[in-house]
């Protein structure tokens, strides 16, 4: 599904050349769940934003779904990830304005979806997720955890086939945490949903399939569960 | 779609309440501003338009000889017009010279706004009927035609067709209603009557059908495709034909579409534009907006900041720039359209107060129609002054810059934003200037010495119907009887008022040594020996006139015609010829100011025949103000009680003569306030986002010691400089205009640099305490507070 070649990710900081990333050679097949872990600064999050299209590399190729990204224009790139990607991220950015309902629903309007068709999916959602009931309220009358449950529902809301995870769970407390793993878990099994996240806990990293290690912007160990 | 928009707008606007306000607020009363000076220019310049506006023209008649232009023209070219040249469709005259005393539940009043008019003048001016028609208004003399709201005056809500009124001691019929005059009309008359009426008077008739005798204005419809020159030529050859062939008193035509703007016309009966004035006032009510609209913008990227987190979502969760531009243009609309709607609502509010200032009457329901035009005309324009900037700045952040951190709004934007608010600041600056300008001016005027006193004297005038003999014996008789009131100090008789004094002749004098070449334009004053004591009139040399009749033929002059005239010195006892009279100069009157500050006081010759006054000014003794008016009404009613009185102030003329200027000051006084209190408005909500986006800085600050002085003094640096240089802008750009205006006036003052300096000073004061509001509330705050929050 993804294949990464040669690359490279660098800041240019005042003449010298400050790399993030270096090398990277990756290939993902569809339905693995796979966790990044690494020490701060050893460029997990820059990785997951070059796969996610959020950020380019400086050098390499990226093969997304047989198509070479970095040759892609803007608009079909979006295009891309719209269909195929799913955020979550660790502060949930949710939109403050906007009640849970809203939230879910404001993927499904981007793509130019009727008005019924998205209250299908959106009630489906809500409904699997158990917060029919939290429906009208805004993120801040939520807790942490309902807040990253919406985050994920949105995120599933277009029917992704990968979901990238910045920390999900870096803000929620450890039981909180657990039921969020146990969704990611559900979802990669029953769904056969691709997922990468990025994390710092081991017992998180547990529940993937593969454990990528970075260590300085270069892959360190790369191992299968 | 526009669904999840308009929610997420709508509770945006909610969550910031204060900004909002403030952002709607602004804007609504920069196009409340700019509706009501549309409103009134749309209005300027379309006076008078009707389909066949084109063809219609007025007749001016020119007197070269002596520089004089009128609009009126003799009674009979009209009709001499017509029966000889086919290419005149119609014509239609008005006098409005003529008053008609009007009697009402036994009260006597003059008709002002009443006109005398003939057969064609509604057909010509295309009169909408209530009721009734001009059938029978042509048919019988003793005919009137009342507006909707004279008719309300005289009848209430009777049926007016059909009653009598009773007008100068006779029965006039009314015969039809038409609506009150569009406050873009020439003519603001209340009711009609026909010119055969007024043709009854012989007196009237004989002096009117005089060709010499200019007293009808005279309106003609030209065919269509005729050439106005050629029918101009034709009217003359007519002219040649009737009157006089020895006077060359050419007549020529002005469009019905250019007469409000016509400037050449001396007393014109009409009430004229000034097209710059409409530019001039336009262009600030364009400015208005403008600096509302900066609000909005200045407001909106200010905040783009909060919004960055929720444009990057929508980024990520699919949304190309093109749906994000979308939505925040549709936002900009949303608030312009609720600035709308408040907009209508204040100009329903403000639109007596705007009559009264412009001296128009706009009627809300009326004025709807246009009303609306300008509001869609100037929502648009601020939509798009409003939409594009913002909507580009947020719809371009990167979600991956938002989410690190990175600061989303570079230096450009900033200096963008400054250089708006300092845009707003300029016209603010200018319109400060501009009326403190004008209030010197205004002060000035009030306080320079006229040469006479104007206060506590009453004038009044003997209607110019009455007979010579009558009238002076009624000038002898009501003074003694005037006099013998113990309100009254002292009576003086004129031909005319001293504060305006319009009279004046050319050719008219003559005196040894005169340059024969020399034909100056004399004013011309007559008056009683009681003259100049009545009036605290200065002599410089000489004396005025004696109660004997030894001074008959004897004249003062004025310190001007001294000079202008080259008088032989020594000046008294010199022979003077006046309107072939001669006599001798007896005195010379120190200047004194007997018109507008606009003119130059010119050479006045001061004479005693009393033949010529028929103006009574009344000075009241102490403060017995309404002890002398009954005196006054007393002695009138005793001597003519078939006329009614009118009696005005002498300091009342006077300020009547500055109705222009002081609009112009009220306006500007306006103008500038609305320009700063918005101005203000968005310095207000700047500084609050700026303390909420340094809000950690100043804590650490504070921590690390910072005076409370030091915080706000930080705060407002920027914005003291931004308003330093909108002064240094500012203050050439309003020396020019306003020494450009000041040139209005032949007496004024000098335009000082201090008047600049102090505009400076209040913008930058009013900005101060706008910033230290804010500022103060930031720099108290708690520290520890503001740091755990971050």
């Amino acid at each position: 599904m993804i294949a990464l070649k040669n690359i490279f990710k660098w800041y240019n900081v005042g003449g010298n050349r400050n790399f993030i990333l270096k090398d990277i050679n990756l290939d993902i097949q569809q339905g693995e769940f796979i966790s990044i872990m690494g020490p701060s600064g050893s460029g997990k999050s820059t990785l997951l934003n070059i796969i996610g299209m959020l950020d380019e590399a400086s050098e390499g190729t990226y093969i997304f779904q047989d198509q070479e990204v970095f040759r892609l224009k803007e608009k079909q790139r979006s295009q891309l990830y719209k269909d195929y990607i799913g955020f979550v991220f660790q502060a949930y950015h949710l939109i403050d304005e906007l009640t849970v309902y809203e939230n879910i629903e404001t993927p499904l309007i981007y793509k130019d979806m009727k008005s019924s068709e998205r209250k299908a999916i959106v009630a489906d959602i809500l409904d699997r997720f158990g917060i029919v009931g939290k429906k009208d309220l805004f993120p801040n009358q939520l807790s942490g955890g309902q807040q990253q449950l919406v985050g994920i529902a949105r995120a599933l809301a277009s029917k992704p086939k990968l979901i990238l995870a910045d920390e999900p769970t870096g803000n929620l407390n450890s039981k909180q945490g657990e039921e969020i793993m146990e969704l990611f878990k559900q979802l990669n099994k029953e769904d056969g949903i691709t997922i990468i996240q990025v994390t710092h806990s081991e017992k998180n990293a547990a529940y993937g399939s593969r454990i990528i290690n970075l260590l300085d912007g270069r892959i360190d160990t790369n191992t299968t569960l | 779609m526009l669904k999840n928009y308009f929610q997420t707008a709508w509770r945006n606007i909610i969550k910031h309440k204060a900004t909002s306000f403030i952002n709607i607020f602004g804007l609504s009363v920069g196009m409340t501003a700019a509706v009501l000076i549309f409103l009134w220019a749309q209005n300027e310049r379309n006076f008078d338009s009707q389909p066949d506006q084109k063809q219609i023209y007025r007749l001016t008649t020119r007197v070269p000889s002596i520089g004089w232009v009128w609009e009126s023209t003799p009674l009979l070219l009209a009709e001499a017009i017509r029966t000889e040249l086919p290419d005149v469709q119609k014509t239609a005259r008005l006098n409005t010279n003529n008053l008609p005393v009007v009697s009402l539940k036994g009260n006597l009043f003059y008709g002002k706004d009443y006109a005398y008019v003939d057969d064609d003048w509604f057909s010509m001016f295309n009169y909408r009927f209530i009721a009734g028609s001009t059938t029978a208004f042509n048919a019988n003399p003793f005919s009137i035609i009342l507006t909707k709201s004279e008719a309300r005056r005289f009848f209430a809500d009777a049926n007016p067709v059909g009653q009598s009124l009773h007008i100068d001691s006779v029965d006039y019929q009314v015969r039809g209603i038409v609506p009150d005059a569009s406050p873009n009309s020439s003519f603001q008359y209340k009711a009609f009557l026909p010119i055969s009426a007024l043709l009854t008077n012989p007196k009237i008739r004989a002096n009117d059908e005089n060709w010499d005798n200019a007293n009808y204005i005279t309106f003609v419809k030209l065919a269509p495709g005729v050439n106005m020159e050629r029918a101009t030529r034709k009217i003359n050859d007519v002219i040649k034909l009737k009157g006089k062939a020895s006077d060359n008193v050419p007549v020529s035509m002005i469009s019905l579409s250019d007469m409000h703007f016509e400037t050449e016309i001396q007393n014109s009966v009409f009430n004229h534009g000034n097209k710059n004035t409409v530019l001039i006032i336009s262009l600030i009510g364009g400015l208005l907006l403008l600096i509302a609209c900066i609000n909005y913008v200045n407001l909106s990227t200010a905040k783009a900041g909060l919004r960055a987190k929720e444009v990057s979502i929508r980024k990520i969760t699919g949304a190309s720039r093109s749906d994000l531009f979308t939505q925040f243009i549709g936002e900009s609309f949303l608030t312009s359209l609720v600035a709308a709607v408040i907009t209508l609502i204040l100009v329903r509010f403000f639109l007596p107060l705007f009559n009264e200032l412009t001296g128009k009457d706009f009627d809300f329901r009326y004025s709807l129609p246009i009303l609306l035009q300008v509001s869609g005309v100037t929502l648009i324009s601020s939509f798009i002054l409003n939409s594009i900037y913002p909507a580009l700045l947020l719809s371009s952040f990167s979600p991956i810059n938002v989410f690190r951190g990175v600061t989303i709004l570079k230096v450009k934007d900033n200096t963008f934003r400054k250089g708006l608010v300092i845009i707003q600041f300029i016209v603010s600056v200018i319109l400060i200037a501009a009326t403190l300008v004008i209030y010197k001016q205004m002060q000035f005027i009030q306080q320079k010495d006229l040469g006479y006193s104007k206060s506590q004297v009453v004038s009044f005038a003997l209607p110019f119907t009455i007979n010579r003999d009558r009238k002076n014996a009624l000038l002898k008789t009501m003074k003694q009887e005037l006099l013998a009131q113990s309100a009254v100090q002292s009576v003086t008789t004129s031909n005319q008022p001293l504060v305006n004094m319009g009279s004046a002749c050319s050719g008219c004098a003559d005196w040894a040594g005169r340059d024969t070449s020399l034909r100056p334009t004399i004013a011309q004053l007559s008056v009683d020996e009681d003259f100049q004591k009545t009036m605290d009139l200065k002599m410089q040399s000489g004396r005025w006139f004696n109660r004997n009749t030894s001074d008959k033929h004897n004249v003062v002059l004025n310190e001007t015609a001294l000079k202008t005239l080259s008088i032989r010195e020594p000046a008294i006892g010199q022979q003077f010829v006046f309107k072939g009279d001669t006599g001798q100069i007896i005195g010379i009157a120190k200047d004194f100011t007997f018109k507008s500050m606009h003119d130059k006081i010119g050479p006045l010759v001061i004479f005693n025949n009393a033949d010529w006054r028929s103006y009574f000014a009344v000075r009241i003794s102490g403060n017995h103000t309404r002890e002398a008016l009954a005196a006054v009404e007393t002695v009138w009613k005793k001597n003519l009680p078939e006329v009614p009185l009118e009696y005005s102030f002498l300091d009342e003329q006077f300020s009547e003569l500055y109705t222009e200027d002081t609009r112009t000051s009220h306006l500007t006084l306006i103008f500038a306030c609305i320009a700063i209190v918005i101005s203000s408005l968005g310095v207000f909500s700047l500084v609050a986002f700026e303390v909420e986006h340094r809000t950690k800085e100043i804590g650490i600050r504070k921590i690390l010691g910072a005076p409370i002085k030091g915080i706000v003094s930080m705060l407002s640096a920027d914005f003291v400089k931004l308003v330093f240089i909108s002064i240094l802008v500012a203050s050439p750009i309003a020396w020019w205009v306003m020494n450009k205006w000041i040139q209005n006036f032949v007496y004024r003052i000098p335009i000082n640099w201090w008047m600049f300096a102090i505009a400076g000073v209040i913008a930058m004061l009013i900005t101060l305490i706008t910033i230290s509001f804010q500022a103060i509330k930031a720099a108290m705050a708690n520290p520890v507070k503001s740091l755990r929050t971050e």
